[in-house]
């Protein structure tokens, strides 16, 4: 008896880069996220999933008990809550992180590259996440009109307002960081509890942006 | 009379303590103690509670994810007003009293349960119905206090009674007894009419019943004595649970029983089956039950209750006499036919179930709904029937798109009640919690002591 009713991968996506991506329904956030995760790195490369690879690499959370299944087979990729095979490579990473390793990963080498791979799509420069984040969290209920985005670095204070409207929120950090937080690499709360990243709105603008955040990350 | 003066009355010289009351949204039971003098001075422009009373999750952190109401400031104040018709000794020196939120212009806060639940009973009274209900209290007893379960973290503790889990066995030992005996007592010193108590299926579990009242008196009870079960429990050292599963054994229930009255008469009542109130009411229920699920399973653990052949139902069905679907209607009596509403888990607020329930038996009557047959095979495992969600998302995915709770209950509650159910799944799977657990450490220590 679980939380989470697990079955089997069988909702696809449209095809990324010709690769079709599963998830399972009722699909738990970590499922989400490497779904996510996989699609953005074909789409920026469709050609990193070899043809013919077939097998399964379990990817778990070093800090919670949270653990998925990658199954490859036939050019399609179907994330699984849990670990519930004998996988070919066992991975443990760092969620918040960028799915750093931690540990030794156990299993066939072929799969690591793979893995790290699909795991570790190109972060797009930060004033184009921006864009593209306040695209998407356009739909979200209560999203404030305008983000405005700001970075302090070598050449000074720069920023990218995005929307308009009469209500904004201000997020403001390092260049790197805020893409990673723009593009749901980095969840939101987390990189508030770095101190690197500073928010200026009111307390129901930032839960509507977690919302936005989870939207992003999680594909929610 | 004034309430003021109401109020004067009330408060006896030798009170030393006035204990205001009311459950959160998530049901735990929360308050303040004020000095007589602060609260004959309060009584009737209410005491000012931040609204982080509705802002945080059972882990005491803030709920975030969605949109908030216009009453959720920074730590904004709203107003809690005493009721003041609800008034008790709670104990030497102490009273108590029960209250509603509001925003400071009077409007109602759309959260809270009371007044959500009183709006239901209110509108129910526009079509001519009085309801009467009855709730089953079932909870887990353990022989260690309370504080060596928190050092246990809530695992692998001793069910007071003995270990034998037999439903309605007398065969319990003394201690068991005498932590029922003592509530009962302290139930009836406060006011609180009982009317059975007895072992329950699990090891340790317990089911109370109180008197049938009106809703809004049955719920405040049922937040009186769960408060009164846990004290005798600390008061004798013991502890008590209304986790919806507190074990990965059994789960425990909350079934709530209505029948509702028109000119004092049951309108459920018919001398050939169900009356046509009762089957606009069961249809009603029906098409408003998977969005109901996520009120009434509320948390995580709820969910982890939902097997077949164990007892909670699984589908979304009705039955005469049939306690495995989940609506048994007991009909071809003049005073005793009503519907047993089967799906709340132990840790559902009565307050938010009743108010859901209510809409939904609203919905019907004014729809003049039809119920699908009922069912007479067994309703568990069986192929053709809808289920029940059995997620915390997939609930709240069908209490969002419930056009029929929308309109009841407003929006208001339903967008907030969904954000926090998807911020409690966002927090399980984040934050330590297992979903290949029998009963993960992380439900353990938010579920069993609250709700």
């Amino acid at each position: 008896m679980t939380e989470t009713t697990i079955g089997p991968a069988t909702r696809g996506a449209d095809a990324v880069g010709g690769v079709d991506i599963r998830i399972e329904d009722d699909a738990s956030p970590i499922v989400r996220l490497i779904a996510r995760t996989i699609t953005d790195s074909l789409r920026a490369d469709s050609s990193l999933l070899p043809a013919g690879l077939h097998g399964a690499i379990a990817i778990r959370s070093h800090d919670t008990p949270q653990a998925a299944t990658i199954t490859l087979a036939d050019g399609a990729i179907a994330v699984s809550g849990g670990v519930l095979v004998e996988p070919d490579l066992d991975i443990t990473v760092d969620l918040n992180q960028f799915f750093a390793p931690v540990g030794e990963p156990a299993g066939a080498p072929e799969f690591l590259g793979v893995a790290t791979a699909l795991l570790s799509p190109p972060l797009p420069d930060w004033k184009t996440a921006a864009v593209s984040f306040w695209d998407k969290a356009r739909s979200v209920p209560g999203i404030p009109d305008m983000l405005v985005a700001v970075v302090e670095g070598p050449d000074g204070v720069e920023q990218v307002v995005a929307g308009e409207g009469e209500t904004h929120y201000v997020i403001a950090g390092p260049p790197d960081l805020l893409a990673a937080v723009f593009t749901g690499a980095v969840d939101l709360l987390a990189a508030l509890s770095t101190g690197l990243v500073g928010v200026r709105g009111t307390l129901s603008q930032l839960s509507v942006l977690v919302g936005a955040s989870w939207k992003v990350r999680y594909d929610v | 009379m004034s309430e003021i003066a109401t109020t004067a009355t009330a408060l006896e010289a030798d009170v030393h303590t006035v204990r205001i009351e009311s459950t959160n949204h998530d049901g735990s039971f929360h308050g303040k103690n004020v000095a007589p003098a602060k609260f004959a001075a309060c009584a009737e422009s209410g005491f000012a509670m931040a609204d982080l009373l509705f802002g945080l999750d059972l882990g005491n952190a803030p709920t975030l994810g969605f949109a908030y109401p216009a009453w959720r400031g920074h730590l904004a104040d709203l107003q809690f007003r005493p009721d003041l018709s609800t008034l008790v000794q709670w104990a030497p020196g102490v009273q108590s009293v029960i209250g509603d939120y509001w925003q400071p212009d009077g409007t109602p806060i759309g959260t809270c349960p009371r007044n959500l639940a009183r709006a239901m009973v209110e509108r129910l009274a526009t079509r001519g119905f009085t309801a009467t209900i009855a709730v089953e209290i079932e909870a887990t007893l353990f022989q260690e206090s309370v504080h060596e379960a928190r050092a246990k973290g809530y695992r692998d503790l001793t069910p007071l009674g003995g270990s034998a889990g037999t439903a309605y066995n007398l065969a319990k030992s003394k201690d068991w007894v005498d932590y029922m005996s003592a509530v009962a007592r302290r139930l009836e010193q406060i006011g609180i009419e009982w009317e059975a108590w007895s072992d329950e299926d699990a090891a340790g579990q317990v089911e109370l019943n109180l008197v049938p009242a009106d809703p809004i008196s049955v719920c405040d009870n049922w937040a009186r004595a769960r408060q009164v079960m846990r004290e005798v429990a600390f008061e004798l050292g013991h502890t008590v649970t209304f986790m919806a599963k507190p074990t990965a054994g059994y789960g425990q229930a909350s079934h709530v029983n209505l029948s509702l009255q028109r000119d004092g008469v049951n309108a459920f009542y018919a001398a050939d089956g169900p009356s046509d109130t009762m089957r606009h009411a069961v249809a009603g229920l029906l098409a408003t039950m998977r969005g109901a699920t996520s009120v009434m399973l509320p948390q995580i653990t709820s969910f982890r209750r939902l097997v077949d052949l164990s007892g909670p139902p699984t589908t979304v069905t009705w039955g005469i006499a049939n306690k495995t679907t989940a609506v048994r209607a007991v009909v071809g009596h003049p005073k005793y036919s009503r519907l047993e509403y089967r799906v709340p888990g132990a840790d559902a607020n009565l307050y938010l179930a009743v108010a859901t329930i209510l809409a939904g038996v609203i919905a019907g009557i004014d729809g003049k709904l039809e119920p699908a047959d009922p069912i007479s095979d067994m309703a568990w495992c069986a192929p053709d029937l809808e289920r029940l969600p059995d997620t915390i998302t997939k609930a709240a995915d069908a209490l969002e798109s419930d056009l029929i709770l929308r309109e009841q209950l407003g929006d208001e509650f339903v967008d907030y009640w969904v954000g926090t159910r998807r911020w409690e799944w966002m927090q399980f799977h984040t934050t330590g919690g297992d979903p290949f657990a029998e009963l993960s450490e992380w439900e353990s220590t938010r579920y069993f002591e609250f709700p």
